[in-house]
């Protein structure tokens, strides 16, 4: 016995102490036991349709469904054994019957779990040599999603998602046995601004995106496992990136931020990082220059300047690239530090009002956040200023209040210095989102092969200014840095943040 | 003469046509078990009477009715009864005698299980497909409303009750108790995992007692002359008397009230009903409707009681009895039951929605002399593997009675596979086999 | 009758006995069924998208919802009917007592199959699971009165006088 709330049970031999109610998938998981599952997902309600996870209960006559099965005191339960295995091949050969043998030209292929389970768990030849259902295949349900209601295994994650986690209830079951599918309202478009989690959550290739058909085999791609920059929630997320593009974004489980989900506005919302258009070079009056000439030009601006210069950050910048600028700030005497803080409607389960990753990090070093209209700049000699992303900027009134402009931007355009502007996903470092926890971007390419960082840009203006500078050799020495710098990072270590975020020490954000 | 005389006691008055009014109804001793449980029993007192009677479901399940009642845990929830007259096994026609004939009695065994459980609600699940008994039971209940006896203040005692028709609209699953519930909730009527039992969890996630009609009406008897005269119809394990529905190719088709243990199955079927009546033998009986396992003339001889009918490797189910004579395909038999599960499939769950149709056109193909070598065993390891990995019991609904068939009428299996298939008098059957859809 | 109240979209009499249901249950969704075989009979015998829609209004569901349950019972037509429907038992005690039969003469006689409507409009033929008539097999539902150990003459009659 094992009192406390907990019960202890053995688990293909081992015995394991859970919390009362853990389920049997939940209680072999901490054995790193893997019990096969389609329907079953722990932030959504029990179905038990699938039928994949049963495992061996003694005591019990039938084999148990994992999923719907508490862990009790004294139980003994195995995910592994003859008895175990026929049945779970029994219900692969059951959703393979009338399941399309399309596995070349379906996206699916790769992250399948019915391809996994199948090598797994299946015989490996079909016995079934009837004529398969028919049903619909290539059905839109609207801008985002694609349905197939042959390769549906009827695992109704997408129909509980939308119900129980979006809230807007849209999709349905219909007609009855073997014939049953899925079917969406009577428009035949999902509205909710979260219907792309159901492609995720699909364990097989009956829901794709219509922005990632066909586009890769999951094999061709790299990932890497970074955050959403879309709003202040920080959404963890892995992009796929094949020859420097990225070809979609996924959520990526985290209990204390998003959960397993993510908005589709931030899942779609990397356009900029695969345009061929970008600035690949930074330019002086016009004309592409190195780096280092860009950089000594800009310094020589912002020393001649001293306190007639303003700087106009973005809160789009990492906390360690807004301590590089906090520190030119500093060395040429730069009194105005200011950023562009967009907000704008949020909701109750993921989207933030603050429409940018880092707005907290930028107040942490001493920026001040202030609308589009900057009224703070008047009749400075030198802008030093980071446009925030596409579509966010400063008015040209604005920008025009400054006799001269150091600006990172994107694309081609008007300004004495000019610094190509990067993506979230061509940097590494990290930034404060909703609820002070501080997380890491991860870089997945570089564009160009020789596009530098604002970070490192931003180190060779500093250079410039101040001879003794060494820039920072890694993403975590830089870290380092701005944690030396900080109060609240006190404690943190680039590692320690890792790939799930670390909140934020004692001290309080400044609001 | 045959030795077998029918018992009534819920069909006492079948025959009398007022009987289906409330003046009938009480007329011949109507609402009196009612009153005397109001009057003189606590609730739990009226389920330890059930309880002792030996009162097993008559739905097909058989479980204790006491026992079920007993299930219901003390909370300040609302409770619900849920009257199961989902009547839609295969060869069942039973409790529609009851809510056409005599619904009053359903309506009053309805009122004492509230009673009982502490129920104010009672829906009557009754299938689409039986407007009569939906017509007589909401007539029958207005009249007892009227008449006080549904509604506040029952008898002028503290019970109120409202009882509700709740039609259904096609669907054998919703005669499933979990199904009967999400169905009544206002869904497609899927099965649920239990646990909870709705005993515990049911209709808006509150305690649920889901009862058959004619448990039901068995209950006003117990009351009326105690669990001591219940128990002494019938045998142990079937205690009381018991609705038997005798169809297919029977001399006297009909619904029979017996007491069980009394006499063997051959004899019910031979001297009381007559024989097939087509001046041929019996080839086979369904016992207990079609989700139960068929039985052989050889297997006949069993004691007609639930216990003995299980010995013999069947059931006695919901109380269908269908019999056919030699004149009839084994296979093709099979395929009908094939055919009816398989559009029952509610399809939620993967063995089912898949297995069932998957069973369906495998006995077909023996049915189309098209079977191949193999076939057979394939049958059966499909059906194996649907038993005991679904939901709720559909499945094994298929599962026994086709492996019955395969076991026991195996050589007109083996006719159907192709080479062999003009080597036997029921190989490659003549008619196309029309699917339905 | 025109509609007056509820949505506009249904008789006023369907909306008073709808609203009657929803008294019954804790939860409105629960007279989902008792309303659509209303609303199916003031349709015409079957429950187009447009009724779907309507009646998922009335009701404030999901229009799937309801397009999931026409499509889950048998008893709901989710396309056109005819001015009858007829229902013939097709299992086991029926088909024992001549169900296939009468299936194949309705469907050499009146040219329907399982499913079908007559080209006069006059009924839909459809073959149903068991009707619970065991013992007077093999037996018909046509609307809401049923026929039972029925023969081919039988059946004649009855469908023929059919308005």
């Amino acid at each position: 016995m094992s009192g406390n709330g907990n019960v202890t049970l053995t688990i293909d031999g081992t015995e394991v102490t859970v919390p009362k109610g853990t389920n049997l998938i939940e209680a072999a998981r901490r054995l790193g036991t893997h019990v096969p599952h389609y329907c079953y997902h722990p932030a959504l309600s029990v179905v038990g349709n699938c039928r994949i996870c049963l495992v061996e209960v003694e005591g019990m006559p039938k084999l148990q469904i994992a999923c719907n099965t508490e862990a009790r005191d004294g139980m003994v339960m195995r995910t592994r054994n003859e008895r175990v295995e026929k049945g779970r091949e029994g219900v692969m050969e059951f959703l393979l019957i009338n399941h399309p043998l399309d596995c070349t030209i379906c996206d699916q292929a790769g992250e399948c779990k019915l391809q996994d389970y199948a090598f797994h768990h299946g015989a490996g030849v079909s016995r079934f040599e009837d004529e398969k259902v028919h049903k619909p295949k290539n059905v839109s349900w609207g801008d985002r999603v694609v349905f197939d209601s042959e390769r549906c295994i009827l695992c109704t994650l997408c129909v509980r998602f939308l119900d129980e986690v979006a809230g807007t209830d849209e999709v349905s079951i219909d007609a009855r046995g073997d014939q049953v599918t899925l079917i969406v309202k009577a428009d035949g478009k999902l509205t909710s601004p979260y219907q792309m989690n159901i492609i995720d959550l699909c364990p097989v290739g009956a829901l794709t995106s219509r922005d990632f058909r066909f586009k890769s085999r999951l094999w061709f791609m790299q990932f890497a496992d970074t955050i959403c920059t879309s709003c202040a929630r920080g959404c963890n997320t892995t992009v796929g990136v094949r020859d420097e593009r990225v070809l979609r974004m996924v959520p990526r489980h985290n209990a204390d931020v998003n959960g397993d989900w993510m908005c589709d506005h931030g899942r779609l919302h990397f356009a900029i990082a695969n345009d061929d258009e970008r600035l690949s070079v930074p330019r002086v009056d016009g004309r592409g220059v190195p780096y280092a000439v860009a950089a000594q030009r800009a310094a020589d601006l912002l020393r001649e300047a001293g306190d007639s210069a303003a700087a106009v950050a973005s809160p789009f910048m990492t906390n360690e690239e807004l301590h590089v600028l906090k520190l030119i700030c500093d060395a040429a005497g730069i009194e105005k530090r200011l950023f562009l803080n967009p907000v704008g409607p949020g909701d109750e389960l993921l989207v933030h009002s603050e429409k940018s990753p880092n707005a907290r990090g930028a107040a942490l070093l001493g920026f001040e956040a202030v609308d589009q209209d900057c009224e703070g700049v008047q009749e400075i000699d030198v802008l030093l200023y980071v446009t925030p992303r596409e579509g966010i900027a400063l008015p040209e009134t604005v920008e025009a209040r400054a006799k001269r402009r150091i600006v990172f931007a994107f694309h081609e355009r008007e300004a004495d210095v000019l610094f190509p502007l990067t993506t979230w996903i061509e940097k590494d470092g990290t930034v404060v989102s909703a609820g002070d926890r501080v997380q890491r971007l991860v870089k997945g390419f570089s564009r160009f092969g020789s596009l530098l960082t604002e970070r490192a840009a931003l180190e060779m203006v500093l250079q410039a200014l101040e001879a003794g500078f060494e820039p920072a050799a890694t993403p975590a020495q830089a870290f380092e840095r701005v944690a030396a710098a900080l109060a609240p990072f006190e404690g943190l270590t680039f590692t320690g943040v890792g790939a799930h975020g670390a909140p934020l020490g004692r001290q309080e954000v400044p609001a | 003469m045959s030795k077998i005389q029918e018992h009534r006691v819920m069909l006492k008055y079948a025959d009398d046509p007022e009987q289906a009014t409330l003046a009938g109804y009480r007329h011949n001793g109507g609402y009196k078990a009612l009153e005397k449980a109001l009057e003189s029993m606590t609730p739990d007192q009226v389920t330890e009477e059930v309880l002792a009677s030996g009162l097993r479901g008559r739905g097909g399940a058989g479980f204790p009715t006491g026992r079920k009642w007993q299930f219901v845990p003390e909370t300040d929830k609302p409770k619900y009864l849920a009257v199961n007259a989902d009547e839609s096994e295969p060869g069942t026609c039973k409790d529609r005698q009851i809510m056409e004939l005599d619904p009053h009695q359903m309506l009053e065994g309805s009122l004492l299980c509230c009673y009982a459980i502490g129920a104010e609600t009672a829906y009557i699940y009754i299938r689409g497909e039986y407007p009569h008994s939906i017509k007589a039971t909401e007539r029958a209940i207005e009249e007892a409303r009227e008449a006080g006896l549904v509604g506040k203040n029952i008898l002028g005692t503290d019970f109120s009750c409202d009882v509700w028709v709740h039609p259904g609209a096609g669907a054998y699953i919703c005669g499933e108790e979990t199904a009967l519930l999400t169905s009544l909730e206002g869904n497609r009527g899927y099965p649920r995992i239990k646990p909870p039992f709705p005993a515990v969890e049911g209709l808006w996630r509150c305690p649920t007692i889901v009862n058959n009609v004619e448990s039901l009406a068995c209950v006003v008897h117990i009351i009326n002359n105690g669990a001591e005269w219940f128990k002494g119809l019938g045998c142990e394990g079937s205690t009381g008397t018991r609705l038997f529905c005798v169809s297919g190719h029977i001399a006297r088709p009909g619904v029979y009230e017996l007491e069980c243990g009394k006499f063997t199955l051959r004899e019910l079927l031979e001297d009381f009903c007559g024989g097939t009546g087509t001046g041929r033998p019996i080839k086979g009986v369904m016992p207990g409707g079609s989700s139960f396992q068929v039985l052989t003339p050889d297997e006949l001889d069993c004691t007609f009681d639930s216990d003995s009918v299980q010995k013999a490797g069947s059931s006695l189910g919901s109380g269908a009895i269908m019999v056919f004579d030699d004149s009839v395909s084994a296979v093709e038999v099979a395929l009908n039951i094939a055919e009816f599960y398989s559009h029952e499939s509610c399809g939620q769950c993967t063995p089912c929605r898949e297995g069932s149709d998957w069973v369906r056109k495998l006995v077909a193909r023996f049915c189309r002399g098209e079977a191949r070598e193999g076939d057979i065993e394939l049958l059966m390891d499909v059906t194996d593997r649907m038993d005991g990995t679904t939901i709720c019991a559909l499945a094994e609904a298929l599962v026994w009675p086709v492996q019955s068939y395969v076991r026991k009428f195996r050589s007109e299996f083996e006719a159907g596979i192709t080479r062999r298939a003009a080597e036997h008098e029921f190989g490659g059957f003549s008619k196309p086999v029309e699917s339905v859809p | 009758m025109r509609p007056v109240s509820g949505n506009g979209k249904f008789s006023a009499e369907l909306v008073k006995r709808v609203e009657a249901l929803w008294e019954r249950y804790p939860d409105r969704k629960a007279a989902l069924l008792p309303a659509l075989h209303l609303i199916q009979k003031e349709r015409d015998g079957w429950l187009s998208d447009e009724t779907i829609r309507d009646a998922a209004e009335l009701f404030d569901v999901p229009d799937m919802h309801i397009k999931g349950i026409v499509g889950f019972y048998d008893m709901f037509h989710g396309q056109p009917v005819g001015r009858h429907v007829v229902r013939l038992c097709k299992t086991l005690s029926c088909k024992l007592r001549g169900a296939d039969e009468l299936r194949a003469h309705v469907r050499e006689k009146y040219g329907v199959l399982n499913g079908e409507t007559t080209a006069d409009g006059r009924f839909t033929f459809k073959c149903f699971e068991c009707l619970g008539h065991c013992e007077v097999a093999p037996m018909m539902l046509v609307d809401e009165e049923k026929h039972t150990e029925l023969t081919t003459d039988k059946l004649d009659a009855v469908l023929e006088a059919l308005a």
